[in-house]
């Protein structure tokens, strides 16, 4: 029991990790078509900006703002400079793009920060422990934080016009133009919400997750499966898509073998991509965002 | 002239659809644009809201020039359009669409948006119990009445429709356009692309019949109306494949009912007595 209890705690916390890097990709994907797969990179460079400026005598908080800060710039830089100029854009075509712009930026992480995987201090460091229990308190963290961030994002979407206005872009671009709204602008803005989200998640997790140069591309993965679960159009799906991987992800490495976690995700992927192509969490094109 | 188009050019590439288009609509004007299938009617409306490049000729909106302007600019300045099949929003409340119709006057006075929520309102009281509901499942001639209403809360000075009857039952094209009959005699000046001839007649102030891009006919509709070509093209002879100006199809004449309203002759293919002059 004590056992299980533990798996689970573990394996939400990664889950809330992934619902983050998840909620990058369902943002950007809603409002263009755009599957970013520099997606995990965004959470990996915010790791490594932070740990660097941390290393470098800034105050933890302020290293995090920064790296949050630098890297949803570096996503609308991205946006700009890749995503803008494209005139006839296909998922396929997107894939290509962002598929070297992420292994552009391992490279560029590469040669600043070097090779070896480092984690960022935590917010605050050690733990308790209930009935058995053992909890960190950076796990706390990322719970509250990917909580908050989650029902931030779906309150966006949900309540503001300027998100229902990216909803718009999703559903009808044509009639989104013909009201008014620039769907350059709403890209822009999907980019900057991946990034900021993104980069959120990268500073969560380093801590004890680590992060290296190349950590982005697990990260991203997972979020994708994590996305794909809940059919890459819902902010909900994808948090319950990322909780859900999370969590059987320890408990496969709890009870079958820790060799077979990686496994999870991709087995994951294939069953929901050959059975329930819409997502688990999927309810048709009605639940969209 | 609150919309004036001069010898206006169109194509998708290096296909050109529209060659050299003359069309205004004074204010408070309702100007109908028939013809058959390709004749270049949604090419001219998508011209005209920026969605299509323009690629000869003027657009003046309210005495501005506004040609080459983007959708998004057009919206800003008066000209909301209507798409063809409506495209609401679907997982959207009715009531987001509305708001999402005011967009570009977002930052403008709430009174003014309030306003033209509650004339779209009364003019389609139909959407107001299901302003909570998801606009996808609306009936198609509540959807069309939810995508006029959005683009009345632009605030707009000129009205573009795209088909507004296509695929409603008749009593719903009667009410679809005695409503587009109220909003000219409130000063708005509207122009409508459609098929069902019929229907436009009974409401427009100035017809222009389209033919392979280029306006061939332009008239009042009861004076149009008699005309063989357009009777024998559009009005009783149902679908025209080629509705070629110098074809007299069938040289029918065409007689006019008491009312003032345009009667096909021998119109057994569609007794859509569509709508009263309001």
């Amino acid at each position: 029991m004590t056992d299980l209890l533990q798996l689970l705690f573990a394996g939400l916390s990664q889950g809330a990790v992934y619902a983050l890097v998840a909620i990058g990709f369902v943002a950007i994907f809603t409002v263009s078509g755009v599957i970013n797969l520099a997606q995990g990179e965004f959470a990996a460079l915010a790791g490594l900006v932070a740990i660097s400026a941390v290393s470098s005598g800034l105050p933890l908080l302020a290293a995090v703002v920064l790296a949050v800060v630098s890297v949803a710039l570096v996503a609308v830089i991205m946006e700009r400079l890749v995503i803008f100029p494209v005139k006839r854009m296909t998922t396929l075509v997107s894939l290509i793009l962002t598929l070297g712009v992420s292994t552009g930026l391992k490279a560029l992480m590469l040669l600043v920060y070097g090779p070896n995987a480092e984690g960022l201090t935590p917010l605050t460091p050690g733990g308790f422990s209930v009935a058995g229990v053992s909890i960190r308190y950076q796990e706390l963290w990322i719970l509250l934080i990917a909580g908050i961030v989650s029902l931030a994002v779906y309150w966006f979407y949900e309540r503001t016009l300027a998100g229902k206005s990216l909803r718009a872009c999703a559903e009808q671009p044509v009639a989104a133009r013909l009201v008014g709204i620039s769907l350059t602008k709403a890209s822009l803005i999907s980019f900057l919400i991946a990034g900021t989200v993104g980069a959120i998640a990268g500073v969560l997790a380093s801590p004890i997750f680590f992060t290296s140069w190349e950590s982005g591309l697990t990260l991203g993965l997972k979020g994708f499966v994590a996305a794909t679960l809940g059919g890459l159009i819902s902010v909900r799906g994808a948090v319950l898509g990322g909780l859900l991987l999370g969590v059987l992800e320890t408990l496969t490495a709890g009870y079958i073998s820790t060799g077979l976690r990686d496994a999870v995700a991709f087995l994951l992927l294939i069953i929901v991509l050959v059975a329930r192509p819409a997502g688990i969490f999927g309810r048709s094109a009605e639940a969209r965002v | 002239m609150s919309l004036e188009v001069g010898r206006l050019h169109a194509g998708y590439g290096r296909l050109a659809v529209l060659h050299g288009i003359d069309l205004s609509a004074g204010d408070g004007e309702l100007v109908a644009v028939i013809g058959a299938n390709g004749a270049g009617k949604t090419t001219l409306l998508r011209a005209l809201s920026g969605l299509l490049p323009v690629t000869d000729g003027t657009v003046h909106l309210a005495g501005t020039d506004v040609t080459g302007y983007g959708p998004e600019k057009l919206a800003r300045t008066g000209l909301a359009h209507v798409p063809e099949n409506r495209l609401v929003f679907p997982s959207l409340s009715v009531a987001d669409n509305l708001v999402l119709g005011g967009y570009t006057r977002r930052r403008g006075p709430a009174a003014a948006r309030k306003e033209a929520r509650d004339r779209a309102m009364a003019l389609f009281p139909r959407l107001e119990p299901r302003l909570e509901q998801a606009a996808g499942t609306l009936s198609g001639g509540e959807q069309q009445m939810l995508a006029i209403a959005r683009g009345l809360m632009a605030q707009p000075r000129v009205l573009v429709l795209d088909e507004p009857s296509v695929g409603l039952a008749p009593r719903l094209v009667g009410e679809i356009f005695s409503a587009l009959g109220k909003l000219r005699d409130d000063g708005l000046t509207l122009v409508v692309v459609e098929q069902n001839a019929r229907a436009a007649f009974a409401v427009a102030d100035r017809v222009s019949v389209m033919d392979r891009g280029r306006v061939v006919l332009e008239g009042d509709p009861a004076a149009l109306s008699t005309d063989p070509r357009v009777s024998g093209g559009f009005l009783g002879g149902g679908f025209a494949a080629d509705a070629d100006a110098d074809v007299d199809a069938d040289g029918a004449a065409a007689a006019e009912a008491p009312g003032g309203t345009p009667v096909a002759p021998g119109s057994g293919s569609g007794a859509t007595r569509a709508t009263e002059r309001t």
